[in-house]
């Protein structure tokens, strides 16, 4: 009940907005916002973390049993503490949109619950078309909040945005059917139960399995995004309004890499060790190539965006470590990339609503105009770098660190070891020091122009857009003073920034708490992941379809 | 009856030993052919409509030539119902035509122009 | 042959139905003439509840032995988006010669009224669609199938007073007789080639002696006469010319009736054609061809249709999806865009033809995906045509309003009729196949029946295909919720009939309801899809255990519930 209600309580919230009057709906939205938060902390208080590993919280209710859909939910601590990143970002997407959101008002904050309620719902799924449909319908919230609130290009990148994923995902969704139908044939049951259709996912043959990695892939990685599918998320981010980014940055994208965290490692094992190298590669280009984009924007939010690109490079790059420490890495990764990005795009979005501009060849010092806007924007330029000490940093360095020693040299007498020496902590995988060498670039080259950003806008001369006031105080016509903000940051803004810089400096200098808590599922992936590298390549093809009484026995390989 | 069915089968009666199935067939499929190509290739509504209508025949005399060839009258029943509804069809046909020339003073099909794309 | 007529009381109730309403048409008191819509809606409420209160007995009391259960749903189905498509149809004809008799400018002259013959018309198609889903016969499915369509093309000439209309009728009335021509040779020589216009006897033929060449080539006719009626690739070419000239409301008519007319028909001569037969093949023609999982199962039967048949609706499922969502894009009117999805519609329901029954499950047959999907399909086009339906320019020189033609003409719904804007965007995800909407649960079973007939490549065409379409349904709906109000000199006012915006409303609510009520709906057209063959059968499907029992088949500890601690 504890996650049904996490859904059902924004979706409730939503009718209430939907139904209520519009002078009131950011109000109404703030407090379902709190709401989900609040639930989301018992949950979390609920929750025993001293068995992360399983699905708590369990509850399977029958939908449309002619398909064998049942409405099944659980979490584990992965899950949980992704639920608590978006319970989380809820309310501070409703303070950013505060004096932003003017015009259908209702709409607005409406669909906002509405998502929140789909987001929670993708983390909490146990039912494969649950998941899926949750998954899609992501997709309908942000393409409105793009296309209704965004800036002047809405439309194009709202459309493509939709265009983009919506493919995408309809080849995974192959993909995960036809695990379900393998499972039908070989367990006689038609279920879209997670754990069930793992288990028979595994039993399928490598290069099944490598068909099943691509279309899952396809899917899901459009939504991360990996590097050449990418192109829709500057444009998106670009032209959605302040709080579409930060869910957008902060959650969206990590339905993706949750989606291959939890379908496609433990469904396609096989196929993952086999194509971990190329896709490590890719992973490294969109390291190297969204930082050097970075580097020659002068539109700062696209510069955010492409350092997403570039961000969740790192965090796919630890997860095709396929060992213990890069997706632990991975796994923090999400969590930190949610809250610094967010926060980012958070204080550029107020940074607009002040300016109207965020080229950066229009503006520059704010440091002497708004010094704690710009403090706050060094302390999570620096998180977003990986500073150490700061959230940023545990989980890049965990998952270059699973990159480097996730090579089959280790031990074989190269780099330096003996051949069967795990004391210098390597583990067997294709990549190895040099990708983690060419990757690890690319945090030069974040530092390079994130802090390149900071010099152009917070330090140096005070340069503010022509027709901008000087002095905002002596033109009370200005925009932002009709909007009734001040030069700097006003309170409502400071507490949505707050508590995220609290979190990350608490993840940054005490990590080991959510260390713990994910020890027990990246063991699991990790256990499924070695197992897959002991069966052998070639195996006579499965046993097809037991009577239905002996599909008890048939389950354990 | 098996004397019947082998005669039958063998084209009778013999006053036309030549004349099988496979030469009612022919005429049918030649109607039918005909009768397609009439009315992809013409332009007037009227000979369009002779056309389906020769299409329609073509299929009544490839039932006729089956039913005798099976010994069986589900064949010429059909034919029945095919002529019925053929009739209804031409009532159908001329009046839309009438309709349409009324408004439009010819029978080129080549004049429905109101919708493109 | 007595007690074929207890299956035939819904269709027996609607032509008595279509008698009155004629005659009361005719009646001098305008509110008898008034009558005409509601006896039309009762008469098709009776017929509806007499379907369902028909016991679908197996065997040959019903006539149909393959399909046995499908009359009941099959009528069911068909009264009940009738009757949503009947509200749908108010102030069709005789608008303005009503509005003139009322006003006393005109003496009541019943030359001029047409209300009644409209009715009457509709009727007579409801009336063959529902015995096409009773057919058992060729004679019978020939007959019914023109008496589905003979009134349709009348329907169209007369929808609207304009020029346009008739010519889309004539248009339509000339491809329809072709494409009738076509399948009734097909059906000539599906009789040449088995000795009988009984689906049964047919039935019972090939799977003796197996599949002559003249029963092939007579089927492939049928099926290329009867691509007409759904719309299927190269037989489509009409489909947007007709559905815009035709009045929205008849459109939406003809997007649903002549189609579900067709797909029943099409179900029909595969199941005598047979999914499934012994692989030590009878005849050349019975080579297997789909290696599904059964043959290692069973290995006496082989799944799928024969292959030359196989090949030839692969092929044209997968060109009437391709193109039809490829030529949707292209266009600029609401009604041509809707014409060409309706099109890619067809392409994706083949798919699942093509599947077949498998084991009979709701989640694999095939036979039931596109049972379920005709209702998916009716209701979520139904209120896409609708908000057309609801809305007109202003009335032009003969009287006649104008009709919402661009896609910018509906443009900034949202501010002006926000009921309008949101059917359109429901009606447009569901088609969409988005989930949670009905679109997705009726695609589903598209997927996962074509999967399961190892049709791995037609159905991710079909999955590229959705994807496709997500394109200009999302244009239909940026213009209707997104867009703000276009400043033309012709904005779109509400016409005056409200039931239209009933139905509407009501297909928008089943879009979304029936997706999270719809599990008694999947059953029903599972049992509808019964599939009982001579042929060698696949096995039976296993009893459906509960889907998922905790502890049954993982080896990771269970969910501990929180009070269990």
């Amino acid at each position: 009940m504890m996650l049904a209600s996490l859904i059902i309580v924004p979706l409730a919230f939503a009718l209430f907005i939907a139904v209520g009057p519009e002078r009131s709906a950011a109000r109404v939205s703030l407090v379902g916002m709190l709401a989900t938060l609040g639930l989301s902390i018992l949950a979390a208080f609920a929750f025993d973390w001293g068995f992360g590993g399983q699905f708590q919280f369990g509850m399977s209710v029958d939908w449309l049993p002619g398909l064998g859909l049942t409405l099944s939910l659980g979490v584990d601590s992965v899950a949980l503490m992704l639920v608590l990143l978006t319970a989380v970002l809820g309310p501070v997407c409703v303070l950013a949109s505060w004096t932003a959101i003017t015009e259908r008002v209702k709409t607005y904050y409406a669909w906002m619950m509405v998502l929140q309620a789909a987001m929670i719902g993708v983390f909490a799924a146990r039912d494969l078309v649950f998941f899926y449909i949750c998954f899609e319908f992501t997709l309908i919230p942000m393409f409105l909040l793009i296309a209704l609130y965004g800036s002047t290009n809405r439309m194009r990148a709202a459309t493509k945005f939709f265009l983009f994923t919506f493919t995408g995902s309809v080849v995974a969704l192959a993909g995960l059917l036809y695990v379900a139908w393998h499972h039908a044939q070989t367990r006689g049951v038609w279920t879209f139960e997670i754990d069930a259709l793992e288990l028979a996912a595994r039993t399928l043959p490598p290069h099944v399995q490598a068909l099943i990695l691509g279309a899952l892939l396809l899917g899901f990685a459009v939504k991360v995004p990996l590097f050449p599918l990418h192109t829709w998320l500057p444009l998106a981010h670009t032209e959605a309004p302040t709080a579409g980014s930060v869910i957008l940055a902060g959650v969206l994208l990590k339905l993706g890499t949750y989606a291959i965290y939890r379908f496609v490692l433990p469904f396609a094992p096989e196929a993952v060790i086999e194509y971990a190298y190329p896709l490590a590669v890719l992973c490294t280009i969109g390291i190297i190539y969204g930082g050097l984009v970075c580097w020659v924007q002068t539109d700062v939010k696209k510069l955010v965006a492409y350092s997403s690109v570039a961000h969740l490079g790192f965090c796919m790059l630890g997860m095709f470590a396929l060992n213990h420490a890069g997706v632990t890495g991975s796994v923090l990764y999400m969590l930190n990339h949610g809250l610094s990005t967010g926060a980012l795009f958070l204080l550029i979005g107020m940074m607009y609503e002040r300016y109207h501009t965020r080229s950066m060849k229009e503006i520059g010092g704010l440091g002497a105009r708004m010094p704690v806007w710009s403090t706050f924007l060094v302390f999570f330029v620096m998180a977003s770098v990986g500073l150490p000490g700061l959230n940023g940093f545990v989980g890049e360095f965990l998952c270059l660190m699973g990159a480097f020693q996730a090579s089959d040299a280790w031990g074989a007498g190269l780099w330096g070891t003996t051949p069967g020496d795990s004391t210098v902590g390597g583990t067997r995988g294709s990549l190895g020091p040099w990708v983690a060498a060419v990757a690890g670039t690319g945090m030069i080259i974040a530092a390079i122009y994130l802090l390149y950003m900071v010099g152009k806008v917070v330090f140096g001369t005070l340069r503010e857009p022509p027709g901008h006031a000087s002095h905002a105080d002596h033109h009370a016509g200005d925009a932002h003073r009709a909007a009734g903000l001040p030069v700097d940051l006003t309170r409502r803004e400071i507490g949505a920034l707050a508590p995220i810089a609290a979190l990350c400096v608490f993840l940054g200098v005490y990590p080991k708490p959510v260390l713990d808590a994910v020890q027990a599922p990246v063991e699991r992936t990790v256990t499924t992941i070695a197992e897959a590298r002991g069966k052998p390549k070639f195996r006579p093809p499965v046993e097809l379809a037991p009577p239905a009484e002996h599909a008890a026995e048939g389950a354990h390989p | 009856m098996s004397d019947a069915l082998t005669l039958a089968q063998q084209g009778w009666p013999a006053a036309f030993p030549a004349v099988t199935l496979a030469h009612y067939l022919f005429v049918s499929a030649a109607m039918f052919t005909v009768g397609l190509i009439g009315f992809l290739t013409r332009r007037n509504l009227i000979i369009m409509f002779l056309c389906t209508e020769l299409m329609f025949q073509a299929a009544g005399i490839a039932l006729v030539a089956f039913g005798r060839y099976h010994l069986d009258f589900s064949g010429q029943t059909f034919v029945i119902f095919i002529l019925t509804v053929a009739a209804a069809e031409a009532a159908m046909a001329l009046a839309l035509v009438v309709l349409l020339f009324r408004k439009r003073e010819t029978l080129s099909a080549d004049e429905w122009t109101e919708m493109k794309g | 042959m007595i007690d074929r007529i207890e299956f035939l009381w819904p269709e027996i109730a609607l032509f008595v139905t279509t008698c009155v309403v004629m005659v009361l048409g005719l009646s001098r008191r305008i509110e008898s003439r008034r009558m005409t819509a509601l006896v039309t809606g009762l008469g098709l409420i009776i017929a509806g509840v007499l379907a369902a209160r028909t016991t679908p007995i197996p065997g040959p009391r019903s006539g149909q032995v393959l399909l046995p259960e499908l009359i009941p749903y099959a009528k069911v189905l068909i009264a009940s988006v009738g009757s949503l498509l009947l509200l749908l149809q108010a102030g069709t004809v005789d608008r303005a010669e009503e509005a003139a008799i009322a006003a006393g400018q005109r003496p009541y002259d019943p030359l001029r009224t047409n209300r009644a013959e409209y009715y009457a018309f509709f009727l007579f198609s409801l009336t063959g669609l529902m015995l096409c889903a009773s057919a058992d016969d060729l004679i019978w499915l020939f007959l019914a199938l023109e008496l589905t369509s003979l009134p349709t093309y009348i329907m169209v000439a007369m929808s609207t007073g304009r020029a346009r209309s008739r010519e889309a009728g004539v248009k339509y009335f000339f491809l329809g007789a072709l494409g009738a021509a076509v399948f009734l040779y097909g059906f000539a020589l599906i009789y040449g080639g088995t000795g009988s216009t009984n689906l049964n006897a047919i039935h019972a033929h090939l799977a003796a002696h197996g599949l002559n060449l003249t029963a092939l080539a007579g089927f492939i006719l049928a099926f290329l006469g009867l691509c007409f009626k759904i719309a299927a690739v190269p037989m489509h070419f009409y489909a947007a010319d007709v559905y815009q000239g035709a009045a929205p409301q008849v459109s939406a008519f003809l997007a649903f009736v002549p189609k579900a007319a067709g797909f029943i028909s099409i179900l029909l001569l595969t199941a005598t054609i047979g999914w499934s037969y012994a692989a030590d093949a009878q005849g050349p023609l019975y080579t297997p061809i789909t290696q599904s999982a059964y043959d290692a199962l069973e290995g006496a039967v082989s799944m799928g249709l024969p292959e030359p048949i196989r090949v030839f609706l692969w092929v044209i499922a997968a060109l009437t999806m391709t193109v039809g969502n490829v030529l949707a894009i292209l266009q600029k009117s609401v009604k041509r865009i809707l014409a060409y999805s309706s099109i890619a519609h067809s392409g994706y329901m083949l798919v699942a033809v093509l599947a077949g029954p498998n084991n009979g499950t709701f989640s694999q047959s095939g036979l039931a995906a596109v049972l379920f999907y005709l209702l998916v399909y009716g209701v979520g086009n139904l209120g896409a045509f609708a908000v057309l339906a609801c809305l007109e320019g202003r009335p032009d020189a003969d009287g006649e309003p104008a009709e919402i033609e661009d896609v910018d003409d509906i443009r900034g719904l949202w501010k002006t009729r926000p009921l309008l804007a949101w059917v359109m965007t429901l009606s447009c995800l569901g088609l969409m196949g988005l989930p949670p909407l009905l679109g997705f649960f009726g695609k589903l079973p598209l997927f996962t029946s074509g999967l399961a007939a190892g049709e791995i490549v037609l159905v991710v065409i079909l999955g590229l295909n959705s994807a496709v379409a997500a394109y200009y349904y999302l244009r239909l709906i940026k213009a209707s919720l997104i867009d703000p109000p276009s400043d033309a000199d012709l904005p779109a006012t509400p016409t005056p009939f409200a039931t239209r915006t009933l139905a509407g409303v009501l297909s928008a609510a089943g879009v979304v309801v029936l997706a999270f009520v719809g599990g008694g709906l999947m059953d029903r057209s599972e049992r509808a899809a019964r599939y009982t063959s001579m042929m060698a059968v696949a096995p039976p499907p296993p009893p459906r255990k509960t889907p998922y029992v905790p502890g049954d088949d993982t080896p990771f500890p269970l969910p501990i519930p929180i009070g269990a601690r």
